[in-house]
């Protein structure tokens, strides 16, 4: 998944608040180490279960698709720390390592 | 108190609004706190804001602290409230997320020729918003381009099409790759006498670009005007096949916007 444009992410946004679903934008607040994206990256995860944009590829997104949906069903938006130390990069065999603090903010329909 | 998600509705057509008017503004989120997390304010350039963090004294002291990223050029930083409104102890704890929001980027390509399409591609892929412009109905048909972020614009006058395109030129990237001198010249004319994009570059030789210039020169375009011209366009990585020059004409796009030398890392 690449990067998504800033204004298709807001108007995704719009068009799914439109429909009555919540939306959760995911944005890298902060990093530390080496980490594969950085600060401002931001991905979408929809109720559908579909997602669009990236924060890290496979490093972190799984964390952080699994916080994503707790807070699609909860509606709390809150700051969310990542870390993946270099053991567990290499086992994955990815090259990153260091932390991530996301943002995970629920956007709801009015 | 307001629940700060009673605002997301009106901030998201806030936002769509200024991404459609090529605005610059700040938007900042409440990210970190013992509540409210995920209030927002926009702070727009002119100053007129809007949203609030329910709290007259911290509003005031995030609109004065926004104009500091717009100065530094940075997209995205987060703050702690001590570090700009340390009076203010009950948020210093609090952490402020601060993103700018400017024009949408986009990649301008004039001719739909194999370095034009390929351009169109790449652009495309980079997540900038590409407009391919040609004269020949077959060269800009949409099967042959499937990608929902390229544009595809059948011109009937070059310069029309180009000032038409180009707007407030805020945000534009335009690569000048026609099929021939004369539509160059046009395209070249029609961009650097209407708003002047961010970037500008013209395919051809060294020499045969000298002359393309020279002529815009002596018809009365000044020199000011032309400088932002990159002629020949695109950075030296020796590119010999057409999909190679479109590649670099996209990084000398991208080394300009995000202020790269264009050099290699592991010469630095």
């Amino acid at each position: 998944m690449g990067t998504l444009p800033a204004a298709d992410l807001y108007r995704q946004i719009e068009q799914a608040n439109q429909r009555g679903e919540r939306v959760v934008v995911a944005t890298v607040a902060r990093t530390r180490g080496s980490t594969p994206q950085q600060r401002g990256a931001k991905m979408l995860f929809f109720a559908s279960g579909e997602a669009a944009g990236t924060v890290g590829g496979g490093c972190v997104e799984a964390e952080v698709w699994a916080e994503a949906r707790e807070a699609l069903r909860s509606g709390q938006s809150a700051l969310h720390h990542f870390s993946l130390t270099a053991e567990e990069a290499s086992e994955e065999g990815m090259v990153c390592g260091g932390t991530m603090d996301i943002f995970l903010d629920v956007w709801k329909p009015t | 108190m307001k629940d700060s998600t009673d605002h997301t509705r009106s901030i998201s057509s806030s936002l769509q609004r200024l991404f459609e008017d090529g605005a610059l503004a700040i938007v900042v989120t409440l990210i970190e706190a013992p509540r409210n997390v995920g209030a927002k304010m926009i702070i727009e350039e002119n100053g007129s804001h809007h949203g609030s963090f329910a709290d007259a004294t911290l509003d005031k002291a995030v609109i004065r602290q926004a104009p500091a990223l717009l100065a530094t050029k940075e997209e995205t930083r987060t703050f702690y409230g001590r570090e700009f409104a340390p009076e203010l102890t009950e948020f210093s704890e609090a952490q402020f997320l601060f993103e700018l929001i400017q024009p949408e980027q986009r990649v301008v390509i004039c001719g739909a020729g194999h370095v034009g399409a390929s351009l169109a591609r790449f652009a495309a892929l980079l997540g900038y918003r590409a407009t391919l412009i040609d004269d020949r109905k077959e060269f800009v048909r949409r099967e042959d381009f499937r990608e929902t972020n390229i544009e595809l614009v059948l011109a009937e006058s070059w310069t029309e099409a180009v000032r038409a395109t180009i707007g407030n030129g805020r945000g534009v990237a335009i690569a000048i790759v026609t099929r021939g001198h004369s539509e160059d010249e046009q395209c070249l004319r029609a961009t650097v006498t209407s708003s002047i994009p961010d970037y500008v570059g013209l395919i051809g030789s060294k020499r045969r670009t000298r002359i393309v210039l020279e002529r815009l020169r002596e018809s009365g375009i000044s020199s000011e005007q032309l400088a932002k011209v990159h002629a020949p366009i695109g950075l030296d990585i020796g590119a010999v096949t057409p999909e190679e020059v479109a590649l670099a004409i996209l990084a000398e796009i991208v080394s300009v916007r995000r202020g790269g030398s264009g050099g290699s890392l592991s010469h630095r």
